[in-house]
C-alpha cells in the first residue's frame, strides 16, 4: 500500500495529462466489459465513435465550491463512465476546475469508506447498518436520559443538499437542543 | 451584512461581475478557490477594462492576476477601509443623495474616518500612503465597482466589523442594488449558501428565523407538531431559546472543568457524544483541544464517503463508528450557490458499496429515537398525503414555510425546469429565454411567489418588485433616537404603489400601506405578518402593489446591539505589533459566547506574544483541494497535484533562520502545540509571515498517524493540520476562529 502510494504520487502530474488520466480512467471501466469474452481484438469504428452504447447523460452540479459548476455525468449501466464539461450552462460556460474534473475520480475513489465499521478495543471492526444503528440509537437514548438532550454536539455539513441540510436542523431540534453547527461557523 | 441591510449574502452574481468597471478584492482568492467563477472577473476587465485591486496579505494567483496589488499585515482591513473612506469624504467622491435616502448614520463613520489619515493607515496596515491613495482613487472614479471578500475577511477577532465596514464602502460610493456594484461574498463550499440558510447553526432555526418563543411556535405549527410536546423534548424552554456550542468552540464542551480551561454554560452537563455528518474535523483551530476532547467523549459517530479524520486523530478506543455516507452524486436535491440561485443536482448513480444517503441514515435513528413520524410530518401537510417522496416533498415543505428569505417560489418542480433548461439563461443577466422568459436562473431568492422571477440583485430599485427588485430591508424598527430608518422619498422599487420608505408588511398594516381593501375571506386567511403567512396573501397583494413584503428601509451603518456600533479598529489577540495592542485593544473577555467564556483582553494582554512568537501566520486553500480535504486527498490525481503539506517562506526569513527550500521545519503556536512541515520558498508572502495550507490531516505534532486508518482507507497524501498550531481567538458576534493573523515561531527541525 505504503510503496503503490509513494510510486503513484512520485509521477509529476500537469494539468494537461491530469485531465486525459482522468479520461483514460473513465474508459477502463468501461472497456473491461468487452475483455469478458477473453479475446483481445481492435475496437470497430462503431466502439470508437460510441464507446459506451445505450449510456444516458444527466445534467448536474458540481459538488467542490459554491460557483455551482454544471457537470454533463455519462452513465452506463449504473456506472459513471465519463464525465464532461457543461459547455451551455449560464456560470460555468464550459469552464471546469481541477477539482470539478476530480469529480468522476472522487465518487469511484479506491479509498471510500465502504461499509460500517466500528473501534472496539482499539482494532476497527466491521459491522452491519442494522448493528450500526441500535448502537448509535441505544448509546444516545443513554446519553440523552441521563445527562439531557444538550450532552450531545451535532455537526451537519454544507456539503449537503438543501433538503437534507433541513432535516439535519430538524432532526437535532426534535432531539432537544440546539447543539447544531456546520461549516458556515468558518 | 445582515445586520446592515437585511440580508447576509451575496448580493449580486458571478455574470454581474461582468458588468463592473472596478473589482476590489478583500481577502479571497478566487482564481484558486473558485476558477471557473473567477473568469466572470476576467471577463469584466476584457469587457470594460475593469480595474482589479487585490488587498491580501499574501500575493496569492488571483493579486498576480491585479492591475493594483496592496500586501497589508493580516487583522488591519479596518483601518485600510477606514483609510479608503477618509480619502472617499475628503474628496467628495461619496454618493450624497444615495446617502441620504438610504442609508442611517453615515455621519457618524465620517467621524472616525477622520482619525484615519493614510500616514496612520501605512504604519498600522503596512500599505504605502501612495498605494493607498491610487487604490481609493482607482476604486472610487471607476463606478460600478464590486467588491469581494471571503474568509480573509469573516476569521478574526473583528471579523463581523469587517463584514460591515465592507458594505459602508459600497454604500458610500453608491455602489448597491446596481449592475456591477454590490457586496459579493465568495462562499466555499458547494452548499455552504442552502445550509446556512436551513440553519445548521446554533443560533437560528431555519430561515434565519432565530430562536425565540415565537419562533419555534411557528415552526411547531408548520411542522404539524404541538408546540409543548416539542418543547419537551429540551431541558427546558430557556434552554430551546438559548445559542447551542458552535464548530469553533464545541470542544469546550468536553474539556470544561479541567484545570484551565473555559467555563461552560450547557444545562449543567457537559458535551458527552459528538454525531457528525460531513463535516471534517480537521477544519478548526485548536486542533490539541479537539484531539482531547474527542479522547474524552463518551460516543462519537462519524457519517462520511471518506474517513472522517476525527476517527484517526483521536486515541479513543471504543464507541467510535464510521458510517459510509453517500456522496452527492449518488442523491439528489437542490443546492444553493453563492449568488442565492437554486440548482437541482440529479443523482448520477446508485450510492456504491454499502453508503447510504445522509437523509436515509436520519429517518432511520429518528424511528429508533422514537420522533420519525412527528420528523418527517411537515412533508404530507402541503397536499395532504400518506407518504412522502424525499427530497421533493422537503423541498416544498420548505417552500411551503421559508418566508423570510422568500423561499415560496422554490418549488422541486421550478427548481428542476430550471437545471433542465440551463442553457436558456443570458450568462451576465442570468434573464431566461423562450419557456424560461420573466425567470432569472435558479430563481435567486426572495422568490417571492410561485409565478415570482427570482431577484438577481438585492436591493435593486431600478425594477419593480415582481421582476426582482426592492430597497433595503426594514428590520430594525422604523425610528431610532428620533432619527427616521426607513427610506427617503422616492425611493421606493419602481412601479411601487408607495413612492417612499415603508415598513415591513403585517395584516394590521397591509390596507394602509398598500392602499387596498382585503376581503374578509383574506382577512380570516391572511397570516399576523410577512415572516409567517403561510398563506402568502401578503406577498401576492404586495407583488400586485409593487412593495417588498420585508419594507422599505435604510441600510445602517451603525448596529446600536453590537459591541462597536460603529466599526473601530482592534488589534488581533496575537498581535505582533504589542505597540498598537495599547491604542486598539481587542475586546473584554466574553461570558457564555455559545455556551463558553471565551478569552479577548486577557489573551492579549497576557505578554508579548511577538517577542516569542515574531511570525505571522495565515492559511489558505490550493487550488486542488477543498475544505478538510479528505475527498480530494482520497483522489488519486488530485492528490498527486499536492501530495506533501508545506509551509511557503520567504527565503529572507528562511536564510535568517538557518533554513534551506525543501527543509522540514517546527512551527510552534503561543498554546505550545507544533507542527512538522517542509519548508517551501515563495516570494507570496513577505519575510514577516508564513502561509499554512489547511487541508491536510493524518500527522500529529510530528506524528504520523496513517497506520490508524482503517485498511484500504488511507487517503493518497496525508500532512499535517494547519490548525493544529493556528491560535486562540475569536469573533465577538459570531465565534467564527480567527485564523487568519496569529503567530508562531519556526526553526529547522
Amino acid at each position: 500500500m505504503k510503496t503503490d502510494t509513494d510510486k503513484a504520487l512520485s509521477t509529476k502530474v500537469g494539468r494537461r495529462s491530469f485531465l486525459k488520466m482522468a479520461g483514460i480512467a473513465g474508459a477502463f471501466g468501461a472497456t473491461s466489459a468487452f475483455a469478458s469474452t477473453g479475446v483481445t481484438r481492435a475496437a470497430t469504428q462503431e466502439e470508437i465513435r460510441n464507446p459506451f452504447p445505450e449510456s444516458k447523460k444527466v445534467r448536474t452540479v458540481c459538488t467542490a465550491c459554491s460557483v455551482g459548476c454544471g457537470i454533463t455525468a455519462e452513465v452506463q449501466n449504473g456506472v459513471w463512465v465519463r464525465q464532461e464539461v457543461a459547455q451551455d450552462h449560464p456560470v460555468s460556460m464550459g469552464g471546469h476546475c481541477c477539482k470539478g474534473a476530480g469529480m468522476i475520480d472522487m465518487v469511484r475513489a479506491g479509498a471510500r469508506l465502504k461499509h460500517p465499521m466500528v473501534k472496539e478495543g482499539g482494532k476497527w471492526k466491521r459491522i452491519s447498518w442494522d448493528t450500526a444503528y441500535e448502537r448509535i440509537s441505544s448509546k444516545l437514548k443513554n446519553i440523552r436520559e441521563n445527562d439531557g438532550p444538550d450532552a450531545t454536539m451535532f455537526l451537519g455539513s454544507a456539503k449537503m443538499g438543501t433538503e437534507q441540510a433541513y432535516y439535519f436542523r430538524k432532526f437535532v431540534a426534535f432531539y432537544g437542543t440546539n447543539n447544531i453547527d456546520h461549516q458556515a461557523r468558518i | 451584512m445582515a445586520n446592515t441591510w437585511g440580508y447576509g449574502a451575496m448580493t449580486n452574481s458571478l455574470g454581474d461581475i461582468q458588468n463592473a468597471k472596478a473589482i476590489i478584492i478583500f481577502g479571497a482568492n478566487p482564481a484558486v478557490n473558485h476558477p471557473v467563477g473567477f473568469g466572470h472577473f476576467l471577463k469584466a476587465k476584457e469587457r470594460n477594462n475593469a480595474q482589479i485591486i487585490v488587498v491580501d496579505p499574501r500575493m496569492t494567483k488571483t493579486a498576480a492576476k491585479a492591475d493594483i496589488y496592496a500586501q497589508i499585515r493580516p487583522g488591519t482591513d479596518i483601518p485600510f477601509m477606514y483609510g479608503m473612506l477618509h480619502l472617499i469624504f475628503k474628496n467628495g467622491w461619496h454618493d450624497e443623495k444615495f446617502i441620504n435616502d438610504r442609508v442611517y448614520a453615515m455621519d457618524e463613520v465620517m467621524e472616525e474616518a477622520k482619525k484615519w489619515t493614510p500616514e496612520k493607515v501605512e504604519d498600522v496596515t503596512g500599505v504605502s500612503v501612495e498605494k493607498l491613495m491610487q487604490i481609493t482613487r482607482v476604486y472610487s472614479r471607476s463606478t460600478p465597482g464590486t467588491l469581494i471578500w471571503a474568509m480573509g475577511l469573516t476569521q478574526h477577532n473583528i471579523g463581523s466589523s469587517n463584514t460591515r465596514l465592507a458594505p459602508i464602502i459600497q454604500l458610500a460610493l453608491g455602489n448597491m442594488g446596481v449592475e456591477g456594484g454590490g457586496t459579493n461574498i465568495l462562499r466555499g463550499h458547494d452548499n455552504v449558501q442552502g445550509a446556512t440558510d436551513m440553519c445548521c447553526l446554533s443560533h437560528t432555526l431555519p430561515g434565519y428565523y432565530g430562536l425565540s418563543a415565537g419562533s419555534w411556535k411557528y415552526f411547531a405549527k408548520s411542522w404539524g407538531v404541538d408546540y409543548e410536546w416539542l418543547a419537551g423534548r429540551f431541558k427546558d424552554k430557556k434552554m430551546m431559546s438559548a445559542k447551542g456550542f458552535s464548530l469553533s468552540r464545541w470542544y469546550a464542551g468536553v474539556l470544561a472543568g479541567k484545570p484551565g480551561e473555559d467555563k461552560i454554560h450547557n444545562a449543567g452537563t457537559n458535551l458527552k457524544a459528538l454525531f457528525v455528518m460531513g463535516n471534517g474535523i480537521t477544519s478548526i483551530a485548536q486542533q490539541a483541544k479537539v484531539k482531547e476532547a474527542l479522547d474524552d467523549l463518551e460516543l462519537i459517530v462519524l457519517a462520511d464517503p471518506f474517513v472522517n479524520e476525527a476517527a484517526i486523530l483521536t486515541d479513543k478506543q471504543d464507541d467510535v463508528f464510521i458510517l459510509p455516507a453517500a456522496t452527492q452524486f449518488e442523491t439528489s436535491g437542490s443546492v444553493t450557490a453563492t449568488n442565492r440561485s437554486a440548482q437541482w443536482r440529479s443523482k448520477v448513480v446508485e450510492p456504491l458499496y454499502e453508503s447510504k444517503t445522509d437523509h436515509e441514515v436520519m429517518f432511520e435513528l429518528a424511528k429508533r429515537l422514537g420522533f420519525y413520524g412527528e420528523y418527517t410530518k411537515g412533508m404530507l401537510i402541503r397536499e395532504n398525503k400518506k407518504e412522502f417522496t424525499f427530497p421533493e416533498d422537503a423541498t416544498d415543505e420548505i417552500a411551503r414555510i421559508i418566508k423570510t428569505i422568500g423561499l415560496t417560489g422554490w418549488t422541486a418542480e421550478r427548481i428542476k425546469k430550471h437545471t433542465d433548461n440551463w442553457h436558456m439563461f443570458d450568462k451576465v443577466s442570468l434573464r431566461g429565454f423562450g419557456p424560461m422568459k420573466g425567470e432569472y436562473y435558479g430563481l435567486p431568492w426572495p422568490c417571492w411567489t410561485e409565478t415570482h422571477s427570482g431577484s438577481p440583485i438585492l436591493y435593486n430599485i431600478s425594477l419593480p418588485v415582481k421582476e426582482g427588485g426592492m430597497g433595503f430591508r426594514n428590520r430594525f424598527g422604523v425610528e431610532r433616537e428620533g432619527v427616521d430608518l426607513l427610506a427617503g422619498k422616492g425611493s421606493a422599487p419602481v412601479g411601487s404603489a408607495n413612492p417612499d420608505g415603508y415598513p415591513e408588511i403585517t395584516a394590521e398594516n397591509i390596507e394602509e400601506v398598500l392602499g387596498i381593501t382585503l376581503t374578509d375571506e383574506e382577512k380570516a386567511k391572511i397570516g399576523k405578518n410577512w415572516k409567517v403567512d403561510t398563506s402568502n396573501i401578503i406577498a401576492q397583494k404586495c407583488m400586485e402593489a409593487g412593495i417588498a413584503p420585508y419594507g422599505n428601509a435604510k441600510a445602517r451603518a451603525k448596529v446600536w446591539t453590537f459591541p462597536d456600533p460603529i466599526p473601530i479598529h482592534r488589534e488581533p489577540l496575537h498581535s505582533p505589533r504589542s505597540d498598537l495592542t495599547k491604542a486598539h485593544p481587542t475586546y473584554k473577555d466574553k461570558e457564555n459566547h455559545y455556551r463558553v467564556d471565551t478569552k479577548y483582553a486577557s489573551v492579549q494582554s497576557e505578554k508579548d506574544w511577538s517577542k516569542d512568537f515574531p511570525v505571522n501566520l495565515v492559511t489558505g486553500r490550493l487550488v486542488n483541494m477543498n475544505g478538510a480535504g479528505v475527498a480530494e486527498r482520497g483522489s488519486k490525481y488530485l492528490a498527486a497535484l499536492t501530495p506533501e503539506m508545506f509551509c511557503d517562506m520567504h527565503p529572507d526569513l528562511a536564510f535568517n533562520l538557518g533554513i534551506k527550500n525543501g527543509n522540514m521545519i517546527w512551527i510552534h503556536s503561543p498554546e505550545g502545540t507544533k507542527i512538522k512541515v517542509k519548508a517551501k520558498f515563495s516570494f507570496s508572502v513577505s519575510p514577516d509571515r508564513v502561509f499554512l495550507p489547511f487541508h491536510y490531516a493524518g500527522h500529529f505534532q510530528g506524528e504520523d498517524l496513517s497506520h490508524k486508518y482503517p485498511e484500504g482507507t488511507t487517503p493518497y497524501a496525508v500532512g499535517e493540520s494547519a490548525n493544529t498550531v493556528t491560535n486562540y481567538g475569536y469573533d465577538i458576534i459570531t465565534q467564527i476562529p480567527e485564523t487568519k493573523g496569529g503567530l508562531c515561531h519556526i526553526e529547522k527541525a
